[in-house]
């Protein structure tokens, strides 16, 4: 028995069988009180399909499940290095053309255009509503994390505080709020946009300048409580932010200025491409931003303040500056989401919000804006399409659950994430160099 | 009396009940090559954070003279205040933005005294093409200069100790000084690299009109090239002079050198 332990690949299926086996427990019948156990011994009996070709117990299936990953996983331990390079060497001349700029541009633009068409081409409500909601809000929110997280290197665990500022400032000022609107006089939520991005950049800078002092798990917990801070003001200062039964009805923005009048009606659409517009902004004004100076520095003092401070760069001064600008277009995603869903909750901005949006940042590829954005176009799609057509067995509070089962798969196969950031990747790989030891081999196959 | 650029006087940095520098007070004057030497734990890396900012003593004043001559505390200051008022410094460990070319390192020391322009780097302005421009030059030059233009786009991790420390020369050269503190450069160099630098810091005195103050073990290196010394002790300055009178008073070999064959062998 010992013997046969001591072989890798034994224990290797020993491990999968196991993990096997949790999952059929996670995903099997729940018990109940009048019969505890049902729910251990349904996971294992119960009949299922296997890929749709026959139905077996449970048992049979996953551990049918559990020797397919096993040959799998033994096979890709073998000969995984090979069959990477082989892919490398096949991959290496269309690699080459993403790094001709006009390549580039021409495929963001081919980008743009699917985004435009996107909502002609599928018309479904759900899905135009999702694109909105689920999509494009959630884009916005991860860019603007980016900066802070990816950009700056700072761990902001309450990202939703800007996103709920932004949106209760949309409800103040069109009067949405039992207090007087911010001019005594409301006004269109169109023109909630600069004021909320400008009262989110000063939260961020009233938030950053006293705590952005601390370093690395401090600001963490700092920032936790900021998120859970405004969460809490918004649900208990009922006489302002009307409590936990939320706001009185914000009004449709529109624009009417000059020749251009539009208002922005209860569809969707709209509402979409006004995001579309800002999204791409943003884009420009953060990845300008990222190669500019400004960028520089936030990597030098990500990567050795104390050298940073020594070429005279002032660390407080500009991770404050990444806190506001990251921000900003959270504040935007806020007066988009109040604005279009007519009413807004305290219990819509909570921690695992924070949490959601970090894990699209992570799971994209922290400081890669195209990584971003891939990230939460992906995750928040197949989140959407489990809401919308749930697979059987699925409750959507499971969704976590698979975000952190994929979490822990990305960090082990691909830790800079979907599209990483290069800086990053390089940050990675040296950090796990044994600081000397083999140096060169890691960065040899980092092409400059 | 001459130009002056540091004048420190009576300072004391404790932690706890640890004493790390104790009374101690010296002067450099300006376009001389100065060296504190001392046995390890003798706080000489405790002085150089402590005229970089990094560390803030609890007695005493340490006057810094910048570029118009106006006298400036460096106590109280934060570090990124004090190198751009033009006290550059390099790390005994040195170090560098790991994961940044050489290049991209000396560049961001370049840019340091231009104005952060947010709106600018948004919008990429005129102002912010021309500063971008000016810094490239500047970074080229220097990269000339110390001898690392073939290893530009190499990034910096990969580089040798030799190297690593030109280049954080050429960082610090970068923010325009008054004064480079150089704390142990020669550290992990072979002999010839030794030679080179030594070269180097001098050339950066000579063609660059740049203060050198450093901290070496290598007696070799410090005796060819400092003017001046200083010898630390336990936190206290315990001699001072040029070269032959530290070599021959009695204190410093007893304190620090323990015989003079040691010196040699060093």
């Amino acid at each position: 028995m010992k013997v046969l332990f001591a072989k890798i690949a034994v224990r290797r299926l020993f491990v999968t069988i196991s993990v096997v086996a949790i999952i059929e427990l996670m995903t099997g019948p729940a018990g109940s009180n009048s019969a505890p156990v049902s729910g251990f011994k349904g996971s294992f009996v119960e009949s299922s399909s296997f890929f749709g070709l026959f139905r077996a117990q449970r048992w049979i299936v996953f551990f049918g499940l559990a020797l397919i990953a096993w040959v799998v996983a033994s096979f890709w331990i073998n000969q995984g290095t090979q069959i990477r390079s082989r892919v490398r060497q096949v991959i290496a001349v269309p690699r080459k053309a993403t790094e001709k700029s006009f390549v580039r541009r021409g495929a963001l633009a081919a980008l743009l255009f699917v985004a435009i068409i996107l909502p002609h081409v599928e018309t479904a409500p759900f899905w135009q509503a999702a694109m909105v909601e689920q999509i494009a809000v959630y884009v916005l929110l991860a860019i603007g994390l980016n900066v802070v997280v990816g950009f700056a290197g700072l761990l902001d665990l309450g990202f939703v505080a800007f996103y709920a500022i932004g949106a209760y400032t949309t409800a103040w000022v069109t009067g949405a709020l039992p207090t007087p609107a911010l001019f005594h006089h409301p006004l269109n939520p169109f023109w909630a946009i600069p004021i909320a991005i400008a009262i989110v950049m000063a939260a961020g800078v009233l938030l950053g300048a006293p705590t952005l002092r601390l370093r690395g798990d401090y600001l963490a917990i700092v920032t936790l409580g900021f998120g859970e801070i405004v969460t809490i003001f918004a649900n208990n200062l009922y006489g302002i932010t009307g409590g936990s039964l939320g706001t009185k009805q914000i009004p449709h923005p529109s624009l009417d200025v000059g020749p251009i009048k539009y208002h922005w009606g209860i569809t969707p659409v709209p509402y979409y491409y006004l995001t579309l517009v800002f999204v791409v902004l943003f884009i420009i004004v953060f990845s300008l931003l990222e190669r500019s100076r400004v960028g520089r520095s936030w990597t030098a003092i990500r990567e050795d303040e104390v050298a940073a401070e020594s070429v005279g760069i002032n660390p407080l001064k500009y991770k404050v500056m990444a806190f506001a600008i990251g921000a900003a277009s959270a504040g935007f995603a806020g007066v988009i989401t109040a604005s279009q869903l007519f009413f807004i909750f305290p219990s819509s901005f909570t921690l695992l919000f924070s949490i959601n949006i970090l894990v699209l940042v992570i799971l994209g590829g922290m400081g890669s804006i195209a990584g971003v954005v891939l990230g939460a176009v992906l995750i928040q799609t197949a989140s959407s399409y489990l809401l919308h057509s749930p697979p059987s067995g699925y409750q959507s509070q499971d969704l976590y659950m698979y975000l952190g089962a994929l979490l822990i798969v990305m960090m082990i196969f691909r830790p800079a994430g979907l599209i990483p950031s290069r800086r990053r990747k390089r940050e990675i790989m040296l950090a796990e160099v044994d600081h000397e030891g083999h140096l060169d081999e890691v960065l040899g196959g980092d092409d400059l | 009396m001459s130009d002056k650029i540091f004048d420190v006087d009576a300072v004391s940095l404790r932690f706890g009940g640890v004493v790390s520098l104790n009374d101690v007070s010296l002067h450099q004057n300006r376009g001389e090559i100065l060296a504190v030497i001392g046995p390890n734990g003798a706080g000489k890396t405790s002085l150089f954070n402590s005229l970089t900012g990094v560390y803030q003593p609890q007695e005493g004043t340490i006057t810094f003279f910048g570029r118009d001559g106006k006298p400036m505390s460096i106590i109280g200051r934060k570090p990124h205040r004090v190198a751009n008022a033009g006290v550059a410094r390099t790390f005994q460990a040195s170090r560098m933005f790991s994961a940044m070319t050489t290049f991209e390192n000396v560049k961001i020391g370049a840019e340091s005294h231009h104005g952060i322009g947010v709106v600018g780097a948004m919008l990429r302005g005129p102002a912010t093409r021309r500063d971008e421009k000016r810094s490239d030059a500047r970074t080229n030059e220097l990269l000339r200069f110390v001898g690392l233009v073939e290893k530009a786009n190499t990034i910096s991790a990969s580089l040798s100790y030799g190297d690593r420390r030109r280049l954080e020369i050429a960082r610090g050269l970068a923010t325009d000084p008054e004064v480079l503190l150089l704390d142990e450069p020669a550290a992990g160099t072979n002999p010839s690299e030794k030679v080179e630098l030594a070269n180097l810091i001098r050339r950066v005195r000579d063609d660059m009109g740049v203060t050198i103050l450093l901290i070496e073990h290598d007696m070799k290196l410090v005796m060819s090239l400092a003017e001046r010394l200083y010898v630390l002790n336990f936190g206290s300055v315990i001699a001072e002079g040029s070269p032959e009178e530290i070599r021959a008073n009695p204190a410093v070999i007893e304190a620090y050198l323990g015989s003079t064959e040691e010196a040699g062998s060093k």
